[in-house]
């Protein structure tokens, strides 16, 4: 890219433009990175957003091993001092444990979410199974995470670790050896490596392999996990539990929520291995071979009644032993085993009533969105209803926010300096979220104003609405004459418009306050004369026909046609699988992490 | 995808070619084979060494058969270690029991002792004997096992529970020597031997 002296970019833009073309010989370039300008979906990006926690965690846990000691008799008073003496390691500390439990989270939910939507077959298998691995990995990361603080708790958990590898049949003692070494000094010093490095390492070599080739990067979404991991850390600051001394009898601790499933099981008192190991290890095998069983040929839950029942049995199986994990008999006049023991019967019972109560509700499920689809057919012009923001409306807004995020920025300075941790992380974390919420609105108008466009053009839809711009009257007027509504109808079903109008912009919906009349929004199926809109206001040189206006300008080929081709998307796809790109052999390819 | 042939069938005859690649693949398996042998690099060797050695009470003398009283018990560390961080470790403490005289515990020979590890089979807490009429038993404070002293099994609580070899307590073997000092022979660290520390180990 030459930099020519017309341009009106400033020196630093230049140097970053000089900077971004020099990537092009690197193997960023093979990744189709977007910023989406517009709101999208974060169910599509999921696994970017797990990846940015990843990053997260990677550094507040780098700043973390600068006091941590893995040693037998002082991790846990290393943690201890971290917590509470040296300036910000509660934050580091705080950060890096909750976004532990984001990343676990919002990994389960990205693979949910491929699975739901049928996108993990087809060309996909290797990043469905590196995804699997992915996830068992994070949990085994954050697994050895809480063991090396030393606290009773994860004594406990380590023991049943121990237990647990021991107890496969064969190769287990060996494993234990391996793994766990030979007592409790071992097991800090090794949990420790496992980590912060052995874990971490393999985790970036299965990401290599994960990452699709379209990346999305939204920064309001980005910036509103982070805003809600340290929100959570200031609510829910997290404890250090008690040291571990071998004899003093712990009190009843229960693992981390993405454990106490196989807690669970575990509580049953059926044999270790079963239960322990044979049960997850099902539970995962099946998640790696599901692309391969999964012989539908369409993608969308509805049609794939097995798989989605499957899916959801999963999910109900969870949910259950999840919370059944967490349950201890409040009666303390029982003795404490009884208290703990779960009865293996009631508990297998319950999984296996499960299934066909979860297929059931799946049936139901799919009829009833059948349906509802079946009756959005019929009664065609069902009039989308999006939120209707005035402009007007979105300026105070965006004012509003800025003036509550200058608040929040002094008033978390005076938190830290009086030294109120938790409440410091929590404005950090409003700080973010209110962030995000303005990148968004920000984000909102920008598309707004940049674009005077009326048409907009999904792979389906177009709607009709007025710019902010002032040149929006005189394109109305301009455009009223030469197109007419029955015109739109054969184009609009075919993916590939014409060339100007494929570049039109996909802005959100919005109407504008014009001198107190809110002028309406069109979508493709209002016909002139349909009564509903008779009672509108309208400019009166508009009432009798749908306005298009398209605008063949270069500049409105802004990024969000070049990001977003939602004017190549497949006829079959919905609206938020706008993601799944059409190459040009016409193949469906990779979607977005 | 589709474009892929169906394997040849020519009567199972294998090519040349075919072989040499079998060859080679087996070749480049061989050449990795010593290696497997590394993977001990992983497990820490327990520190066994093939003399016997003392068990060191806590007052740091050698336990004697002739002046350690019956129907008693003390903590012992093994194996001992210079790191006074690694002699706090519970994988390194064992009850060293006297059995009470219905058991035995008045002869003067290595069979009235036993040395049995303190973490308890459940969850690694430290269980300890409690020489009291009616208890004569190991009883671990967590979650309430006990341990019969005469052979180590568990005979009530959680890890009474547990699927052999995770109900009977590692232990270690002794012998005493003329002048009534009391050793600990070379443990075999397996489940069928001395026992796993916080495993188990198999009754003979």
């Amino acid at each position: 890219m030459g930099v020519s002296s017309l341009s009106r970019d400033n020196s630093l833009v230049r140097l970053f433009k000089w900077i971004y073309a020099g990537f092009d010989r690197t193997i960023f370039m093979g990744l189709k990175f977007t910023i989406p300008t517009k709101f999208v979906s974060p169910l599509g990006f999921l696994g970017m957003l797990t990846f940015v926690v990843f990053i997260i965690l990677g550094i507040t846990g780098a700043f973390l091993m600068l006091w941590y000691e893995p040693i037998l008799d002082r991790a846990w008073d290393s943690v201890e001092k971290i917590n509470d003496t040296i300036p910000y390691g509660f934050h580091m500390r705080n950060i890096h444990y909750h976004a532990s439990n984001a990343m676990v989270m919002l990994a389960i939910l990205h693979m949910y979410y491929q699975f739901f939507s049928g996108r993990y077959k087809i060309r996909n298998e290797m990043l469905w199974v590196t995804g699997v691995l992915l996830g068992v990995l994070t949990i085994l990361e954050a697994f050895t995470g809480y063991d090396i603080i030393f606290s009773e708790r994860a004594e406990l958990a380590i023991s049943i670790a121990a237990s647990l590898t021991n107890s496969i049949p064969i190769l287990g003692p060996d494993m234990m050896n391996a793994f766990f070494g030979s007592g409790f000094h071992d097991f800090v010093l090794r949990f420790y490596a496992f980590h912060v490095f052995f874990l971490p390492i393999v985790l970036l070599g299965l990401m290599v392999v994960h990452f699709p080739r379209f990346l999305v990067f939204d920064v309001p979404m980005v910036m509103a996990v982070a805003g809600a991991i340290m929100l959570t850390g200031g609510v829910f600051p997290i404890d250090l539990g008690l040291k571990f001394d071998p004899n003093v009898p712990p009190g009843i601790t229960v693992p981390e929520w993405y454990l106490t499933g196989l807690y669970a099981f575990l509580r049953s008192a059926f044999d270790k291995f079963t239960t322990g190991v044979a049960w997850p290890g099902l539970f995962i095998f099946t998640l790696l071979i599901m692309p391969f069983i999964d012989k539908y040929k369409k993608f969308s839950w509805k049609d794939r009644p097995i798989i989605s029942a499957l899916g959801i049995t999963s999910i109900a199986q969870i949910i259950v032993t999840t919370y059944w994990g967490f349950y201890i008999d409040p009666d303390r006049t029982k003795s404490l085993l009884e208290r703990l023991m779960i009865d293996p019967i009631f508990l297998y019972t319950v999984m296996v009533l499960l299934v066909p109560l979860s297929f059931g509700f799946t049936y139901l499920m799919i009829k009833i969105a059948k349906n509802a689809e079946a009756n959005a057919k019929k009664q065609k012009p069902s009039e989308k209803n999006p939120i209707q923001l005035p402009a007007k409306w979105l300026y105070i807004l965006f004012v509003a926010l800025i003036g509550f995020q200058v608040y929040l920025n002094i008033a978390a300075y005076y938190a830290v300096l009086d030294g109120m941790k938790n409440y410091s992380l929590f404005l950090i974390g409003i700080l973010m979220l209110v962030f995000a919420g303005m990148f968004h609105l920000y984000r909102y108008g920008r598309g707004l104003s940049k674009s005077n466009v009326e048409i907009v053009t999904t792979n389906k839809r177009k709607f009709i609405f007025p710019s902010i711009g002032g040149s929006k009257r005189k394109s109305l007027e301009d455009r009223s004459t030469s197109m007419d509504p029955s015109k739109i109808g054969p184009t609009e079903d075919n993916p590939l418009l014409s060339s100007t109008e494929k570049k039109d912009i996909p802005v959100p919906e919005i109407g504008t306050h014009k001198g107190g009349k809110s002028s309406p929004m069109y979508s493709k199926d209002t016909s002139p004369t349909d009564t509903r809109n008779a009672d509108i206001d309208l400019p009166e040189n508009s009432v009798s026909k749908t306005k298009i206006n398209k605008q063949s300008q270069t500049s409105n080929l802004d990024q969000n046609v070049r990001s977003f081709p939602y004017d190549k998307l497949n006829d079959g796809q919905k609206r938020d699988d706008a993601f799944v790109e059409t190459t040009r052999d016409g193949d469906k390819s990779t979607p977005v992490r | 995808m589709s474009q892929r042939q169906p394997p040849k069938v020519d009567g199972g005859k294998i090519s040349r070619r075919d072989f040499l690649k079998l060859l080679a693949a087996a070749g480049t398996v061989m050449t990795f084979t010593p290696f497997v042998e590394w993977g001990k690099f992983l497990p820490n060797p327990r520190e066994s060494n093939e003399e016997r050695s003392k068990v060191v009470l806590p007052d740091g003398s050698q336990a004697n058969v002739n002046t350690f009283k019956v129907n008693h018990a003390e903590a012992v560390v093994y194996p001992l270690s210079e790191d006074p961080v690694l002699n706090e470790e519970a994988f390194r403490t064992w009850q060293f029991i006297r059995l009470p005289p219905e058991l035995g515990g008045e002869k003067n020979d290595a069979t009235a002792f036993r040395m049995y590890s303190m973490v308890c089979l459940h969850l690694w807490c430290l269980w300890k004997y409690w020489p009291e009429d009616g208890r004569k038993r190991g009883e671990c404070p967590c979650h309430g096992s006990m341990y019969d002293p005469l052979t180590g099994e568990a005979f009530a609580g959680p890890a009474s529970l547990q699927a052999p070899p995770s109900n009977v307590l590692p232990s270690l073997d002794l012998e005493v020597d003329d002048e009534g000092n009391i050793w600990i022979k070379p443990p075999n660290w397996s489940p069928s031997g001395n026992g796993v520390v916080g495993y188990g180990r198999f009754l003979a």
